[in-house]
């Protein structure tokens, strides 16, 4: 493991164990992230990015059987696989909550009605830091405080039903944040927040990420918001990434069609009203029983038949920090693992896709006992 | 020692004396106590109502005790003429009209005035009437069995939430598992066997195997002597047929109910959240998740009662016990209609008491509900 990596997600694979069979959601996922930086991942619904970032807590759906290497670098316990971890247990749980948090998508239901604010804020720093309660009381305020909740004396002991939708993110923040985390995990923070104040909760993590020097890994499907916040992207499709890049990069030099796709499709200030806002056609295919092709190639408009929908491309370095999971690619570094496929291809020798992904048939791990429900 | 007096200072700065009046006044402005006074004071008018119904729902059938009466003489060959049966009627105020019937007979349960003759009889302001089938005085009646009611309904109504609650919690956490199916195969068996084959049943085993059947909640030594401390493991062992029977049939329902419930919350979203805070799983489960699940069965406590009433008639009968339902039963078949009106009252009253209680359980349990009923 890296030593400036906080965290290294290594062929993460998920899977779904449902009546009509076996849907593997998220198929290979690799990423690291560094710490204090922001790592955007980005991709349309259903393609596995909340999975993701819940496979990393453990928190996942008893149905949703993570596989891979998730590496935390912890301060209590050193270098763990997070997945190697009882999710049950207690070493998980002393890193959820306290080095790693997560802000979620809904701030209205994230939050249990029959409890007062404080005491679910406060909740987090009794498990973590202090058993004193008047101690752990004051710390929860000063975050509260902290997070822009004004009249913190009275706002502590109200009901979630008492808050209106900004100030539950806030106090929602406040709760992720409580422990002093060094990674933050965000799914959709801003999505149910209406737009002045998502720009408000925005600015917010910004500020507090400098303060508390955390990681912060953003799920969303909004490119503006990627813009504002991110340092580095990951576009994510059908449960791969097929893109990762600085984000500066990727708006200026998408390479992946997937990509381009999604930043054409984001409505531009000044474009005319006869022009029609981009989309991409087709729907993401179910996760279940995949062939061996490229998930895109259905919905892909440069694909090269009989390539594309024999063989799935790897992910390839095309410049320094910039990463393309795509056959169609000038570049020489696609284009190597092009000719490589096309000749295995033409000897008729390849039988599985290059990334090595058994697909539905791979042997899953027989589900663990201490598996989160 | 110093943080207690850290602790004690700031208390008292949260708290500053007050004028006992304000503070009286700082009591009734409390959300939850506004409601249950609120609760308090609809208790009166739905009790008024249930009066009303009760009394014109027992004058219903074609009919009155008089006729009841006449029609036995009459079959034992006695001839009666009208002018007797007039008197008789005159006599109970039955021949008035029947608004003016319950008038009366509402005004003299709510009081009756220390010059009355019932008042010098019985030395009580509460006339509930005369029961002619049993040919008592009705509260004499309904009073003989009200405590040993009350006592077995809140024996089995405790049993029924003692053994459903634990069971519905351990479905819903191993759901599909082998525990789970064998709860629901005995909730439903519970639910689908009629009481009373469950406690002829129940009691030939107890005869087979212990050589006394157990029917009736006293033996003759109680009957003699009362019951006291030292008998009264015999009295809960005599209870424990018609716990099971009685109480079986009310589990499968809240265990359902519950572990369904359960399996709701268990995805909600504030379930995920605690987990990524690192709260340990038994505590997310009662914290979170049984405090919200119990709530509709916490709000059906009162449903439970009455059906605990109406339920165990029957078994009672078949169980010789000596509690209300089969005096009710007896009262409308001899269409005693103070009696019979007495006893669905004191019922009534019971289950709005029960609903009561659940309205304030609930709103203990859910803060929501305190506010949308706190009259602000």
């Amino acid at each position: 493991m890296n030593k400036e990596n906080i965290l290294e997600v290594k062929d993460l694979h998920v899977d779904i164990h449902m009546t009509e069979g076996l849907l593997t959601a998220v198929r290979g996922v690799n990423f690291e992230m560094k710490r204090g930086e922001t790592l955007g991942l980005v991709g349309e619904s259903g393609c596995g990015k909340s999975l993701t970032c819940k496979a990393i807590l453990g928190i996942n759906d008893r149905k949703c059987v993570p596989s891979g290497q998730i590496l935390f670098d912890s301060e209590g316990l050193g270098k763990v696989d997070l997945l190697s971890l009882d999710q049950k247990g207690k070493e998980i749980r002393s890193i959820r909550g306290k080095e790693i948090s997560m802000i979620f998508q809904e701030p209205m239901v994230a939050f249990s009605p029959m409890y007062t604010i404080g005491n679910q804020i406060n909740e987090a720093t009794k498990l973590h830091i202090t058993k004193d309660k008047q101690k752990s009381k004051e710390i929860s305020m000063d975050v509260m405080r902290k997070v822009g909740i004004a009249n913190v004396e009275k706002r502590y002991n109200q009901y979630p039903h008492e808050f209106s939708g900004g100030m539950l993110q806030r106090a929602l923040i406040a709760m992720a944040l409580v422990c002093n985390p060094k990674m933050l995990i965000a799914d959709e923070p801003t999505t149910a927040l209406d737009v002045t104040i998502q720009a408000q909760i925005l600015e917010l993590m910004k500020e507090l990420q400098k303060d508390f020097n955390m990681a912060i890994l953003f799920i969303t499907h909004d490119l503006g918001v990627v813009a504002k916040m991110c340092d580095r992207v990951a576009v994510m499709y059908l449960g791969k990434i097929v893109e990762s890049a600085a984000a500066s990069e990727i708006y200026a030099n998408p390479q992946h069609p997937y990509t381009r796709g999604l930043i054409g499709s984001v409505h531009k200030i000044g474009s005319k009203k006869e022009d029609r806002l981009f989309s991409i056609e087709g729907t993401v295919p179910l996760a279940m029983n995949l062939p061996k092709a490229c998930g895109f190639y259905d919905r892909c408009d440069v694909r090269i038949e009989g390539l594309c929908d024999k063989a799935e491309p790897e992910l390839t370095e095309i410049a320094p920090g910039h990463k393309i999971a795509c056959f169609n690619c000038p570049h020489e570094a696609c284009r190597a693992q092009r000719e490589k496929v096309e000749e295995a291809l033409a000897k008729g020798a390849l039988t599985q896709s290059p990334s090595e992904d058994p697909g539905p048939a791979k042997a899953v791990p027989k589900k663990k006992k201490g598996g989160a429900q | 020692m110093e943080e207690s007096a850290y602790k004690s200072e700031s208390m008292h700065e949260n708290a500053p004396k007050k004028p006992p009046l304000e503070a009286l006044v700082d009591f009734f402005k409390k959300d939850l106590v506004q409601y249950i006074v609120k609760r308090l004071l609809m208790f009166i008018p739905t009790l008024l109502l249930i009066s009303i119904l009760v009394f014109f729902v027992i004058q219903l059938p074609p009919g009155d005790y008089v006729s009841a009466h006449i029609a036995a003489l009459a079959s034992e060959g006695e001839i009666v003429d009208a002018d007797y049966a007039a008197s008789l009627r005159a006599d109970y105020g039955l021949d008035l009209p029947v608004h003016e019937q319950y008038i009366k007979w509402i005004k003299d349960i709510i009081w009756t005035p220390t010059d009355s003759t019932y008042y010098r009889l019985y030395g009580s302001h509460h006339n509930w009437k005369y029961s002619f089938a049993y040919g008592r005085d009705v509260w004499d009646v309904v009073n003989d069995r009200l405590g040993l009611t009350i006592l077995v309904t809140a024996i089995i109504m405790i049993f029924q939430y003692a053994v459903s609650l634990p069971i519905a919690v351990y479905a819903s956490t191993h759901q599909y598992s082998v525990g789970d199916y064998i709860s629901s195969i005995i909730g439903f068996l519970g639910a689908a066997i009629p009481n009373f084959i469950l406690a002829i049943v129940l009691m030939y085993l107890s005869y087979k195997w212990t050589g006394n059947a157990n029917v009736g909640l006293f033996s003759q030594e109680m009957l003699q002597n009362g019951v006291h401390l030292y008998n009264f493991g015999e009295f809960l062992k005599r209870m424990i047929i018609p716990i099971i029977v009685i109480g079986t049939s009310g589990t499968c329902g809240i265990i359902r109910s519950v572990r369904a419930q359960m399996l709701d919350e268990v995805a909600r979203q504030y379930t995920l959240t605690a987990r990524a805070k690192g709260v340990p799983e038994r505590t997310i489960i009662m914290k979170y998740c049984f405090r919200a699940a119990i709530n509709p069965t916490v709000s059906g406590l009162g449903g439970v009662l009455s059906s605990l009433f109406s339920g165990s008639t029957v078994t009672a009968m078949v169980l010789n016990m000596q509690i209300q339902g089969p005096v009710l039963f007896k009262a409308l078949q001899a269409q005693d209609m103070y009696l019979a009106g007495a006893i669905v009252m004191v019922q009534a009253v019971l289950v709005v008491i029960g609903i009561l209680f659940s309205d304030i359980a609930l709103a203990f349990l859910d803060p929501r509900i305190r506010y949308s009923g706190g009259g602000r």
